[in-house]
């Protein structure tokens, strides 16, 4: 690397730097702060308000936190992103990866036709991803969950009626697990025999070894990978409402959906916005920490 | 390096160590219950494609998992012979050919001064950069929305490939610049010295040896506008504008009066070229997410 040294290189920098920069900044950085300028707006996105917004202070954020849906949205998203994105892709996969891992004379790299399967749910685009599910979960007697469980003797179930919120979450389980779970399996055969196998030699436990050794030698990847599947569970779109439009009635609005029908269906710009915004602070908090994990890479 | 790669090498060295160990009774129950555990998961990862394996060669298909009665490859010829089926596919071309080729210039460039520049305010640039990688459109779809309208970008291809490369711009410059880190700067110096200024070293000797990771980047970039959902859906109403992925929505949406045979084609033409280039970008992708991102 060299030290930027009289106008040439000053100039050379920048020009280099100014396209990426000006992308950015315009159709990321600005809305953000356009966002945040519009929560103050009652700018609809028809009619007159939306030639004239006039400010209104803070009456979209109290309106917002006065809103039961959009607590109802909130709450339905921190569950969503709890069980698929915590719970689902990162404790579960982790789970079986550990039980995987360093298995005597077996490792994946082995079987190269699983690490492609294990690919495919998440390589798929998200709206190829619902439409298989759709037919998964169809609610009539030829769905193919309800013939399997039809096997057993339980009736036909309406999947993405009745139990949609719990699909969803087993649908992004389902894209995330095994993704997860080679990135997981890679992680925890990098781990140094020596060092292992020393704290073998001391009398540790399976389970010591793993809370002892292991997982704090891992800490870096497994908080990085969780913060990453965290922030991007929060910002899911396509895969619900492709499913199921938030619904039925608004069982599976969560925050995105319920921002996009704020702002398109019912055309209030301003409070769509005031809604972004809340999630983009939760967002850029988790964002906030993400950037420390990565910040000795620069 | 990328975390990848390490693992690897001590996935071998790990090999090596047990292949002295020998294998008792007890390592092959371990290994047989390993194979159960894997195939169960790769079962359960690979049954929801079953409808669209099969509802594409059946000529009579439903929402329903059905071995077809008659087998056909009608539904790709129907969709390579009617107009909307190709309009889809070029559009989708567009678009992500669009952001990628777009995205490989400006980050090719920036991630080359971020790499070989040391100025003041680099670090945290480069941590600004990461930080907006968090921003989801889902968060800022009503401005920019706004935004679009102001500019002129709704219905226009321009307007949606210039947003789409924007939101893929993060990720892509923190591996191109990872990559050029790994080009020596010897190298370049080595260039200097026979005569070449700083422009010509970095086109003729850096470019061609960061070539990978430029690919990498650029086959991260088309898959994520390829696959994009939201951006279309709002910005582009134009029936004749539309990508696959709003093509099939519609579909769906109108459910009673959709030809499934059609559609789970559609959806096959669709996810080859993701998966394709996912699979060679793996490595890359696996780095970006298992912490370690390429470089340094």
């Amino acid at each position: 690397m060299r030290r930027v040294d009289g106008w040439r290189d000053r100039l050379t920098v920048m020009a280099f730097l100014a396209p990426a920069l000006i992308l950015i900044g315009v159709f990321l950085v600005w809305p953000a702060l356009w966002a945040l300028y519009q929560s103050f707006t009652n700018r609809a996105l028809t009619g007159l308000t939306a030639m004239n917004p006039s400010f209104v202070g803070l009456d979209n954020y109290t309106r917002l936190l006065a809103d039961a849906d959009f607590y109802a949205s909130l709450l339905r998203t921190v569950t969503f992103v709890f069980f698929s994105a915590i719970v689902g892709q990162t404790l579960f996969a982790f789970l079986i990866a550990y039980l995987m891992a360093n298995r005597p004379g077996w490792r994946l790299r082995a079987v190269p036709v699983f690490a492609v399967i294990f690919v495919l749910p998440l390589a798929v685009p998200e709206t190829v991803a619902a439409l298989t599910w759709a037919s998964m979960v169809n609610g009539t007697e030829s769905g193919l969950i309800n013939r399997m469980i039809g096997v057993l003797g339980a009736g036909p179930i309406q999947w993405l009626q009745d139990y949609a919120m719990e699909t969803v979450t087993i649908v992004n389980i389902w894209r995330g697990l095994s993704f997860a779970m080679v990135l997981f399996i890679a992680a925890l055969e990098g781990v140094p025999r020596d060092v292992l196998e020393a704290s073998m030699v001391d009398g540790a436990s399976a389970w010591q070894q793993l809370r002892r050794v292991t997982i704090p030698l891992l800490r870096p990847q497994i908080l990085t990978f969780l913060m990453l599947t965290t922030i991007t569970t929060f910002g899911i779109f396509g895969l619900v409402y492709f499913l199921t439009r938030g619904g039925p009635g608004n069982a599976t609005e969560i925050i995105g959906i319920y921002i996009y029908n704020q702002a398109f269906q019912f055309f209030e710009i301003g409070y769509g916005s005031a809604a972004g915004v809340l999630l983009l602070a939760i967002l850029l908090g988790l964002g906030t920490y993400y950037v420390r994990l990565m910040r000795d890479q620069v | 390096m990328s975390v990848d790669v390490t693992a690897e090498e001590k996935v071998a060295a790990g090999g090596r160590l047990q292949g002295t160990k020998g294998s008792s009774g007890g390592h092959s129950t371990g290994k047989i219950g390993a194979y159960l555990l894997l195939s169960a998961l790769a079962l359960f990862a690979l049954i929801p494609f079953s409808w669209l394996l099969l509802a594409a060669f059946d000529s009579d298909a439903s929402i329903s998992v059905e071995v077809p009665k008659a087998w056909t490859l009608g539904n790709f010829t129907n969709l390579f012979a009617n107009e909307d089926g190709v309009r889809l596919m070029a559009n989708s071309l567009i678009y992500a050919g669009g952001a990628t080729i777009i995205l490989v210039v400006v980050t090719t460039l920036a991630g080359y001064a971020l790499s070989r520049y040391d100025f003041r305010g680099r670090r945290v640039l480069m941590l600004g950069i990461l930080l907006t990688r968090v921003i989801p459109p889902t968060a800022t779809i009503a401005p920019l929305y706004v935004i679009a309208t102001d500019l002129g970008f709704l219905n226009t291809y321009h307007g949606v490939i210039l947003i789409l490369a924007a939101i893929e711009a993060p990720l892509a410059l923190w591996i191109m610049k990872g990559f050029f880190d790994t080009v020596p700067i010897e190298i370049e110096e080595a260039a200097w010295v026979d005569g070449a200024n700083r422009l010509q070293a970095a086109f003729r000797v850096v470019l061609p040896l960061a070539g990978p990771g430029v690919g990498a980047g650029a086959l991260i970039a088309f898959i994520g506008a390829w696959n994009e959902f939201l951006i279309p859906l709002v910005l582009i109403s134009d029936q004749d504008k539309i990508p696959i992925s709003i093509g099939l929505f519609r579909a769906w949406v109108s459910y009673t009066q959709v030809d499934w045979g059609f559609l789970a084609a559609l959806a096959i033409i669709y996810v080859i070229p993701a998966v394709v280039f996912y699979a060679l970008a793996r490595r890359a992708l696996q780095a970006s997410l298992a912490g370690g991102l390429a470089g340094t």
